[in-house]
């Protein structure tokens, strides 16, 4: 488990800051990273920091125990001296075999404690993650189990991926840290589209069920399709003489080779619907492929392309200029 | 007629919870659950005993009430009008979405 930020850090305010400017922080903070006004995974541990600070630092009394002796505040029975207490610890430290958890003080019997031991868990402690906060202090029981909020995120995908759809990792941030989810995305897949995972949205507490992740797909722009809905756009670029004398001709589609059948006097522009090559539908039918016809020409001649086409324009009426555009 | 046949159809299709069962499953009292749907906040259905059923999706929606309520310091009734605001977001996006628009949020 990460290390917990110091509560006052956690709510933005200065240690010195008076009990109003504490409690405005924390309703910021709590609209702000509500589980059911925020969905990104990551704003529900945002939340329970922010509630968790909040407890501590709304009721004066926990507050002062916080500021003397800081994040161990609840291992420390009462009426101990905080000077006491640093001195303890120290001695503790410099017993142990650095940098690990906290090494035990006395061997037998005496008190005890770690780092491990400070990883209370919030349920414990505010009878469920809502039950501690919000109301102020009343409100600590009474609230039996709440099932855990849907969660929403993004998850960027080639078109290629979304036409064939295949297993993808995911990393979601959780109440321990990261974690890798294994996500099975499904042929035909569109932008916008919310692929669901039963269970893996934000926690319930007191033993309800989890909350539901969603993953919003987006389509990363492609250098060559362009997606709309189910339907894909690509350029086709021909030469002069393909477009003008109609020619058969291969080009690469998300799902593989096509032959597309260009029609003699095609101009630029002019879109070639290939049906059913666009996205896959797995509820209906799928998304038509377009071409669009674009003509290049080579960007130096040689000296028998410059004399064909030279001959071609002495011979030719046509003046894509003049009205009516085509003879 | 026909309208009607097909709606009583679509209604004994979906399993509705009784009172007891949704209770149970929110962790609410059911003289509550009572009060949430007399404020409008959750869909149920009356029978011809007057006993309350509920589509299973007011769970989920139970579980938000909830939320909303502990997390925000809310009264049942600005639950509600947040839950309907939302949804209203939700759609806007969903919306959003489908034009192929990044939402705003």
């Amino acid at each position: 488990m990460a290390p917990r930020r110091d509560f006052y850090e956690s709510l933005g305010v200065s240690r010195g800051a008076s009990q109003d400017e504490i409690q405005r922080a924390y309703r910021k903070l709590a609209r702000t990273y509500h589980p059911d006004v925020n969905k990104d995974p990551a704003a529900e541990e945002r939340f329970k920091e922010v509630s968790e600070a909040y407890d501590v630092l709304s009721d004066p009394e926990t507050r002062r125990k916080y500021d003397a002796f800081g994040p161990d505040f609840r291992q420390v029975p009462d009426g101990v001296d905080p000077d006491t207490w640093a001195r303890a610890q120290q001695a503790g430290a410099r017993g142990g075999a650095g940098g690990g958890p906290r090494p035990r003080r006395g061997a037998q019997g005496q008190q005890v404690w770690s780092a491990e031991d400070l990883d209370i868990d919030l349920d414990d402690l505010f009878g469920g993650m809502f039950g501690g906060m919000g109301g102020g202090r009343g409100g600590r029981r009474g609230w039996g189990p709440i099932a855990g909020a849907d969660q929403e995120a993004e998850i960027t995908l080639t078109v290629e991926e979304a036409y064939n759809g295949g297993r993808r990792t995911i990393t979601i941030t959780g109440p321990d840290g990261p974690r890798a989810l294994e996500v099975a995305i499904p042929p035909g897949v569109t932008d916008g589209q919310r692929i669901r995972l039963a269970g893996q949205g934000g926690q319930g507490t007191s033993g309800a069920a989890a909350g539901d992740l969603y993953l919003v797909v987006r389509l990363a722009p492609h250098p060559r399709y362009r997606v709309q809905g189910r339907d894909i756009s690509v350029d086709l670029p021909l030469t002069p003489w393909e477009a003008a004398l109609g020619a058969s001709v291969a080009i690469m589609t998300p799902g593989g080779e096509a032959k597309v059948r260009v029609p003699e006097g095609s101009s630029s522009g002019r879109r070639l619907r290939l049906k059913g090559r666009g996205l896959p539908n797995p509820k209906g039918s799928p998304g038509d492929l377009y071409t669009e016809v674009r003509i290049m020409v080579p960007k130096k001649l040689t000296d028998e392309e410059r004399r064909l086409f030279q001959e071609l324009a002495a011979v030719s009426t046509f003046d894509p200029r003049r009205e009516g555009r085509q003879r | 007629m026909t309208t009607t046949v097909l709606t009583r159809r679509r209604l004994v299709a979906v399993e509705l919870l009784p009172l007891d069962t949704f209770a149970r499953r929110t962790g609410l009292h059911p003289d509550l659950v009572r009060r949430l749907v007399a404020l409008g906040l959750l869909e149920a259905t009356s029978d011809a005993a007057g006993e309350l059923w509920f589509p299973p999706t007011q769970l989920p929606a139970a579980a938000r009430l909830q939320r909303l309520r502990a997390g925000l310091a809310l009264n049942w009734a600005a639950t509600g009008l947040v839950a309907d605001l939302l949804d209203r977001i939700s759609a806007l996006e969903a919306a959003l979405r489908s034009r192929g628009d990044t939402p705003w949020t």
